[in-house]
């Protein structure tokens, strides 16, 4: 919108960190273009990465929801993950021990429903507590969860993991035989280096639709929340809970209703890997996966929502991109090397920009009364147009 | 409304025989009083005499061992805070948090009740509807944020203002709540004379159009001037109640203040 109608001032009205996280992005991503062109990064490869990061974002996208809004310690982001890739993978996967063969459609809704149900389960009792009760109980329900997937054998495969995941748009109309039916393409941008994009490709081109689609709509449905009284209820809960109780504000309602719905966004990027890696296995659900989501939203600015897609693309960037020096000669293998590399983006963040690279005033709805530094301005979106005139003395 | 015409037995507040033990201590002892709407009463106490936990028992934030609370006739005894509030009973703290990442004007908003863009899904299902609600509360914080002289605070961050301030928003915000009974814990508890002048004023401005007052405060002075009746509490107990004259000249209460007694 603005930024179509008036680039210039769309650059100008950028914070020192917008700025610099534009700055880098567009670098990156004209890294990523020439290493496209000139073949050293395979254009299939590239969209896998492509939905690796939407898949990290909403993970980190759904803690924000806990975390950045009302201030919930979810330890078992992994678990959720889990449970929204292997109730999608139980339901459609043709070697599932219990129903498989259905629709991804139907894995999608049940893995959900399982989802929120466990979301209940875990906050019904713990939810009226104080913060930390919910920490201790998440770290147990990923331990459970997964050593459940790990043993359960009759009903999850257990350490063999789940094979034969059709794609997401297997039985749809149309997209399921998409892949097969786009010819076979040839780009040579750069000569002497060809770029060929075959079914592989295409197949990976819906992936990426498909995880576009659910982080655009994550993304703008947690935008519009968290702006709102809905979202300003929340934010409140995560300064002074109690003041938020004398104020008539059920509390519990609310934290319940942030945590489900950020339970449901994680398992959402559970239910897309199933879809993307198509095998599922119960190293899926190490708790690693629930640090990374921590990392990103720490590093994108806890309640940023930009702050925590940021993050997630930022921390598939050291996953993955760390997996090229294996080519270089290091005198230490890369593997350590990434978990190393993490450690030392956060504690540069922890000590220099505590608050996270993009922290969430600027979303927030008078943008110019929180950031001194920033230009008057007007909310930019949403139900506060209307009144954005009350802005200027 | 004006505060002659109501008749005197209106009582918007009664604590009945309210009991709370913490261990062995009984920090309400079959405490008993009642509020009558229309005025400020002053609830007095020397450190320890249970002021504190009588609000939290009042407000819901505790759940007492025994005896009742009504508000405007209805047994609230053992609801939530938030069941407390709605039914028009509403609170400050001591010692205000600040609200962080959000201006005064958005930290006032939280204040009205029962708002529809705090459902999820109004948001999305009618943001027609939240849309007229939101515009019409800034309408309202922003005509009190006026009435108490502090509009220029308004996009100030929460965080940024004084401790004075943050008092004044605080109550600026819980009259937003349209409260019919609000309860303030030490209001001008560090705030400096200047401030603490301007809250007296706005107290008895807003007593006057109509809002019932309980106040806890340690200013003698402060809420010798401003309360009437007011309610001695000691050990728990109630221990006299009257007009700031009865209070100051009764020997227990000099007694409860000075220790002197038995």
């Amino acid at each position: 919108m603005s930024l179509l109608d008036d680039p210039q001032g769309a650059l100008d009205d950028l914070t020192r960190p917008e700025g610099w996280v534009l700055g880098v992005s567009v670098t990156f991503l004209l890294f990523l273009l020439v290493a496209l062109l000139t073949g050293a990064l395979g254009p299939t490869y590239f969209l896998f990465l492509v939905g690796l990061a939407g898949m990290y974002a909403l993970l980190s996208l759904g803690l924000n929801a806990q975390w950045g809004f009302t201030g919930l310690i979810n330890f078992s982001v992994a678990a959720f993950f889990g449970i929204g890739a292997y109730g999608s993978a139980l339901m459609t996967a043709s070697g599932s021990p219990i129903a498989g063969g259905f629709n991804p459609l139907v894995g999608l809704v049940v893995a959900l429903v399982v989802a929120f149900v466990l979301a209940l389960l875990i906050g019904i009792p713990t939810l009226r507590l104080r913060a930390d009760y919910l920490a201790i109980a998440s770290l147990g329900l990923a331990e459970v969860v997964r050593l459940v997937v790990l043993n359960e054998r009759w009903l999850t495969n257990g350490s063999a993991g789940l094979r034969g995941i059709p794609g997401f748009f297997a039985g749809w109309p149309v997209l399921s035989t998409f892949p097969e039916a786009m010819p076979g393409l040839r780009v040579e941008v750069i000569p002497g280096s060809p770029v060929i994009l075959e079914t592989a490709f295409w197949q990976a081109s819906l992936n990426v639709l498909l995880v576009l689609a659910f982080a655009g709509a994550a993304y703008f449905v947690l935008r519009r929340a968290h702006r709102s009284p809905w979202g300003r209820v929340l934010r409140t809960i995560r300064s002074d809970e109690d003041l938020a109780r004398a104020l008539g504000k059920n509390t519990y309602s609310f934290k319940m209703q942030s945590f489900v719905i950020g339970s449901l966004i994680m398992a959402l990027a559970g239910v897309f890997y199933t879809h993307l890696n198509l095998y599922v296995g119960p190293g899926d659900l190490d708790p690693i996966t629930t640090f990374y989501a921590w990392v990103a939203v720490i590093l994108g600015g806890s309640g940023s929502n930009r702050g925590a897609l940021f993050g997630g693309i930022v921390i598939v960037t050291i996953r993955e991109g760390t997996r090229f020096l294996n080519d270089v000669a290091l005198p230490i293998d890369p593997a350590p090397l990434r978990l190393l590399l993490i450690g030392v983006v956060i504690v540069a963040v922890m000590r220099y920009r505590p608050q996270g690279i993009l922290p969430p005033q600027r979303e927030l709805i008078w943008p110019s009364a929180v950031d001194r530094g920033g230009t008057p301005e007007t909310p930019d979106t949403g139900v506060r147009e209307q009144k954005g005139g009350g802005d200027d003395e | 409304m004006s505060e002659g015409a109501l008749p005197k037995d209106d009582v918007v507040l009664r604590v009945d025989d309210l009991q709370k033990s913490f261990g062995g201590l009984a920090a309400t002892d079959h405490a008993s009083f009642a509020v009558e709407r229309g005025t400020i009463t002053g609830l007095i106490g020397p450190n320890g005499a249970g002021k504190s936990t009588l609000f939290n028992l009042i407000s819901g934030f505790y759940e007492p061992d025994g005896g009742t609370v009504e508000v405007n006739g209805t047994d609230v005894t053992g609801m939530e805070p938030y069941q407390v509030a709605e039914h028009g009973l509403i609170r400050t703290f001591q010692t205000p948090r600040k609200l962080e990442g959000m201006t005064v004007r958005e930290a006032m908003l939280i204040g009205p009740r029962q708002q529809p863009g705090e459902s999820f899904l109004r948001l999305f299902a009618s943001p027609g509807s939240v849309g007229e609600s939101e515009a019409a509360n800034l309408a309202e914080a922003e005509r009190i944020l006026a009435e108490f002289e502090i509009d220029h605070l308004a996009t100030q961050p929460a965080t940024d203002i004084s401790g004075g301030q943050m008092k004044l928003v605080e109550l600026a915000r819980a009259m937003l709540a349209e409260p019919e009974i609000l309860l303030l814990d030490e209001p001008v508890a560090g705030v400096n004379p200047t401030l603490a002048k301007k809250l007296k004023d706005q107290i008895r401005r807003l007593n006057e159009q109509g809002t019932t007052f309980l106040l806890i405060e340690h200013d003698m002075e402060f809420v010798m001037d401003l309360a009437d009746p007011i309610v001695v509490l000691d050990q728990g107990h109630v221990l006299t109640e009257g007009t700031p004259e009865g209070v100051r000249n009764d020997d227990r209460v000099i007694d409860a203040y000075l220790g002197g007694g038995t």
